[in-house]
C-alpha cells in the first residue's frame, strides 16, 4: 500500500543557520500557515515542526511535486531574499520513509546533538497545535493523529530502553553535572565568573536554571560586568577584587582572554582567610589557560579545563552513538507497526461495500418475507427483524475480522482482491483508497448496523 | 530458612548494585536493585520476628543471634537511604557488612542461648539495641566515606567513568556519613552506661577486662577521633570521610583480635 504521506522542509542537515532561523514559525504563525497550506494544496491533514534545528510539514494526502510547491510557497515569504533557491535546502521523505523520519526527530536520532530530549516536547506541541485548531475536518485527522502519537510514545521507548539520552551532550551541561556531583543540589550555590564571554555565559544560565543563586562577575572592563550582573541578577566586582569574592562561592567559571593565568595556587590560597572547608569547583573554559594547573592540586579544590570537559562531552557522545542500532530497531518495529495499521485502512472500503450489501439483501428478504405473512402482530415483526439483523452480524464478523487480521499481516492485497471478486464488488466506493476516505472509523464500522 | 532468604536478598540486591555500577547507572536497574534490598530487610525483619515468636526470647544472647540482629540494624540503616534517590547506593558499600553478619550468623547458627535467662530485662534490651545502632552508624558512615573517598579520587583524577556516574554526589556523601556518625556518637554512649548499669546492677561490678567492655570503650574513643577529625582546619570533609573508613576498620579488627586472643570471649557476640 503506497502512503500518500510527506514530510518537506528544512533541518539543520540542509541549511546553515542563516536560513532555518527565518524559516521558524512562531505558534500563531504556524497555525495561519497551515490553514492557508489546506486551503492552497487541498490537503486533509497537515502538522507544521519548527524549532531550531527544523522547520518541517508534515502532510497527508501528498500529492508529489504539488505538495513540495505548495510547502516552498508556504516558506518562500519567510526566506525573503536568500542566496540560491529555497527549494536548494528544502527536504523532502515519503511515505515509509516520512514515518521513519518522525520517528528519528521524535526519538532525538536527527537532532544535532544525538539524543537531546527537548525535540520530544517540540513534537507533542507541534501535534497539540495542529489538532487542536478549530478547523473541521481536524487539521491532525486519523491518519497523523496516530502517526504522532506514535511517534511520541516512539520517543518515550528509545529514551526509556536505550542509553541515548544519557550523559550530557555540551560544555554547559557538562560543567552543571560535575558541580552536581561535588554539590548535589545547586540551590542557593554562588559562582564568580572571571570574563563576560559568551561560552561562560551559557554556563552560567545552566547552573542557574538549576538553582545556583549569587552569580559574582569580575571584568577588566567593569562596564560589561555590570551589564552581565545585571543579566543574572548578580554582583560585579573590579577585577582586582577577586581575592576577596573566592571565599564567598563555591563555584568559579573563567572565561578570560588573558594570555597568561590570572589564577594561581598562592593567590587561591591566599584569598581563604582560613583553609577551605567545603569543595570549591573551578572550571575554566579559556583558551589560553586562566587557571594555573597547581591550582588543583589543592585538596578542596577541583579544577577542570575545556579539554576535560570536552573528554566528558566525548565519552558521552559515544555512549549515545552505541545506543543507535537499539533506537533503530524500536523505531524500525514501530515503523512497520504503523505501516500494517495504514495498510489496513485500505480495508475498510470493502468492508462497508461487504456490509452494505449484507444490508440490502437483508432488507429485501424482510420486505418479502412481510409481504405474505401479514398476520404478524408488530412486537413479531420486530423480533424476526432483530434475528436477521443478528444473523447478518454474525455471517459478517469473522470474514472481516479475518480481512483485518490478513491486512495488519502485510499479505491483505490478494484477501481484499479475493473479497472483491466473491461479493462482485467493482464500484466507486469500494475502490477509494484511504486518502478518498481518511475519516473512516474502524471500530465504528464494525459496531455499526 | 527465613534467615538463609534473606540473606539470598541480600546477595541478589548486592549483584543488582553491582550491575548497575557496571552498567555505569543506566537503565532501570536501580530501582530494581532498590526494591529487594527493602525486601530483603524485611524477610530478614521477619526471620528475626520469627525467632523471638519461637523461642520466646529476643534474638540478642548468643554469637549467632546477636550478629543477625547486628546485620539487622544495618538493614535498617540501608531503609533509610533507600528512599533518598542517588544516595541509595550507599548500599553498594553497607550490604557486604551486612551480608557478612548474616553468613557469620547462619555460620555460627541462629539458635536460642543457654545464657539467654542471665542476660534480660529492658535495661539489657536497650543495651544491646543501642551499641547495635551505634556501631552500625559507624558502619554507614564507613559505607559513605567510601564512596566519598571514591568519588573524591575520580573527579581529582579527572576520571569520568562508571564509579563516577554511578556514586552519589560528595555533598550527598557527607550529609550521609555525618548522620551516621552522629546517630553512633549519641547510641554508643548511651548502650555504654545502661550496660555499665545492668552489670552492676544483676553482676555486682564492671570488670573492665572485659573483652565487650574493652572493645566499646576503643570503639567510642574511635568515635571521637572521627568527630575531631571534623574540626580544625583545612579539608574537614575529606579527612571526616578518611577517618570514618579507618575508625571503621580499626573497631573490625579490634573486634577480630579481641575474639581470637581475649579469654571469656565466648559470650562476646
Amino acid at each position: 500500500v503506497t502512503m500518500p504521506l510527506a514530510v518537506v522542509g528544512v533541518s539543520h542537515a540542509t541549511a546553515p543557520v542563516e536560513i532555518r532561523e527565518r524559516l521558524a514559525f512562531g505558534p500563531a504563525e504556524a497555525e495561519r500557515a497551515l490553514v492557508a497550506l489546506r486551503k492552497e494544496c487541498g490537503v486533509n491533514e497537515a502538522v507544521l515542526l519548527s524549532t531550531c534545528n527544523r522547520t518541517e510539514v508534515y502532510l497527508f494526502p501528498a500529492r508529489g511535486q504539488r505538495s513540495i510547491d505548495a510547502v516552498e510557497r508556504m516558506l518562500a515569504p519567510k526566506a525573503g531574499a536568500i542566496e540560491g533557491h529555497l527549494r536548494d535546502y528544502l527536504f523532502h521523505e515519503w511515505g515509509d520513509s516520512a514515518v521513519h523520519h518522525l520517528f528519528q526527530v521524535s526519538s532525538g536520532l536527527d537532532s544535532m546533538v544525538t539524543g537531546e530530549a527537548e525535540i520530544q516536547g517540540q513534537v507533542r506541541e507541534a501535534y497539540r497545535r495542529a489538532a487542536e485548531l478549530p478547523v473541521a475536518p481536524p487539521m491532525a485527522g486519523p491518519v497523523l493523529n496516530r502517526l504522532f502519537q506514535m511517534a511520541l510514545s516512539v520517543g518515550g521507548r528509545v529514551r526509556s530502553e536505550t542509553s541515548i539520552g544519557e550523559g550530557s551532550a555540551s560544555v554547559a551541561s557538562v560543567a552543571v553535572e560535575l558541580a552536581r556531583k561535588i554539590f548535589g543540589s545547586l540551590k542557593g550555590k554562588r559562582v564568580l565568573i572571571l570574563g563576560a564571554g559568551t561560552t561562560g555565559e551559557l554556563i552560567v544560565s545552566a547552573l542557574a536554571r538549576e538553582g545556583v543563586e549569587g552569580v559574582v562577575v569580575a571584568n577588566r572592563t567593569y562596564d560589561r560586568a555590570v551589564d552581565l550582573a545585571r543579566r543574572h541578577r548578580g554582583l560585579a566586582v573590579p577585577f582586582d577584587r577577586i581575592r576577596e569574592a573566592i571565599p564567598t562561592v563555591d563555584i568559579v567559571l573563567c572565561s578570560t582572554a588573558a594570555p597568561h593565568p590570572v589564577l594561581t595556587r598562592s593567590i587561591v590560597r591566599e584569598s581563604f582567610s582560613e583553609p577551605r572547608r567545603h569543595p570549591l569547583l573551578i572550571i575554566d573554559i579559556a583558551v589560553p589557560r586562566d587557571v594555573d594547573p597547581a591550582v588543583g592540586d589543592e585538596p578542596e579544590v577541583f579544577l577542570y579545563n575545556v579539554d576535560d570537559l570536552r573528554k566528558i562531552v566525548d565519552e558521552h557522545v559515544r555512549v549515545r552513538e552505541g545506543a543507535l542500532p537499539d533506537a533503530q530497531h524500536i523505531i524500525r518495529t514501530h515503523s512497520e507497526e504503523f505501516q500494517a495499521w495504514y495498510a489496513s485502512l485500505e480495508v475498510v472500503p470493502v468492508i462497508r461495500e461487504m456490509r452494505r450489501q449484507a444490508v440490502a439483501v437483508r432488507e429485501a428478504e424482510l420486505e418479502r418475507l412481510f409481504r405474505g405473512m401479514t398476520h404478524l402482530d408488530p412486537r413479531d415483526r420486530e423480533r424476526v427483524e432483530e434475528f436477521a439483523q443478528r444473523l447478518q452480524n454474525k455471517l459478517l464478523h469473522d470474514p472481516t475480522a479475518q480481512l483485518r487480521k490478513g491486512m495488519a499481516s502485510g499479505g491483505g492485497a490478494e484477501l481484499v482482491e479475493a473479497v472483491r471478486f466473491l461479493y462482485g464488488i467493482r464500484d466507486a466506493a469500494a475502490d477509494a483508497t484511504p486518502e478518498q476516505a481518511p475519516h473512516v472509523d474502524l471500530e465504528e464500522e464494525e459496531n455499526g448496523e | 530458612v527465613i534467615h538463609l532468604a534473606a540473606l539470598l536478598l541480600y546477595l541478589g540486591a548486592f549483584v543488582l548494585w553491582v550491575s548497575l555500577l557496571l552498567k555505569g547507572a543506566r537503565g532501570r536497574m536501580g530501582r530494581a536493585a532498590a526494591v529487594v534490598t527493602g525486601l530483603a530487610v524485611l524477610v530478614h525483619g521477619a526471620a528475626l520476628l520469627d525467632f523471638w515468636r519461637t523461642h520466646a526470647e529476643l534474638p540478642l544472647v548468643g554469637p549467632g543471634a546477636a550478629l543477625s540482629t547486628l546485620g539487622f540494624v544495618g538493614g535498617l540503616a540501608l531503609l533509610v537511604v533507600l528512599p533518598m534517590k542517588e544516595a541509595a547506593r550507599v548500599a553498594l558499600a553497607l550490604l557486604p557488612f551486612v551480608m557478612i553478619l548474616q553468613g557469620v550468623a547462619l555460620g555460627l547458627g541462629i539458635e536460642p542461648s543457654p545464657f539467654a535467662l542471665d542476660f534480660q530485662g529492658t535495661g539489657f534490651v536497650l543495651h544491646v539495641s543501642f551499641a547495635f545502632l551505634g556501631y552500625q552508624g559507624l558502619a554507614l558512615a564507613f559505607a559513605a566515606g567510601t564512596l566519598y573517598l571514591i568519588q573524591h579520587h575520580e573527579l581529582k583524577e579527572k576520571r569520568f567513568g562508571r564509579f563516577f556516574v554511578f556514586i552519589p554526589p560528595l555533598a550527598t556523601l557527607e550529609r550521609i556519613g555525618r548522620f551516621g556518625l552522629w546517630v553512633g556518637f549519641v547510641s554508643l554512649p548511651l548502650a555504654l552506661g545502661l550496660g555499665w548499669a545492668w552489670t552492676v546492677q544483676n553482676r555486682g561490678s564492671l570488670e573492665f577486662a572485659d573483652p565487650k567492655v574493652l572493645w566499646a570503650i576503643m570503639s567510642w574513643f574511635v568515635f571521637l577521633g572521627v568527630f575531631l577529625a571534623r574540626r580544625g582546619r583545612g579539608s574537614t570533609e575529606y579527612r571526616s570521610a578518611l577517618a570514618a573508613v579507618v575508625g571503621f576498620a580499626v573497631i573490625i579488627c579490634t573486634y577480630l583480635a579481641l575474639r581470637v586472643t581475649a579469654s571469656g570471649s565466648g559470650l562476646f557476640l
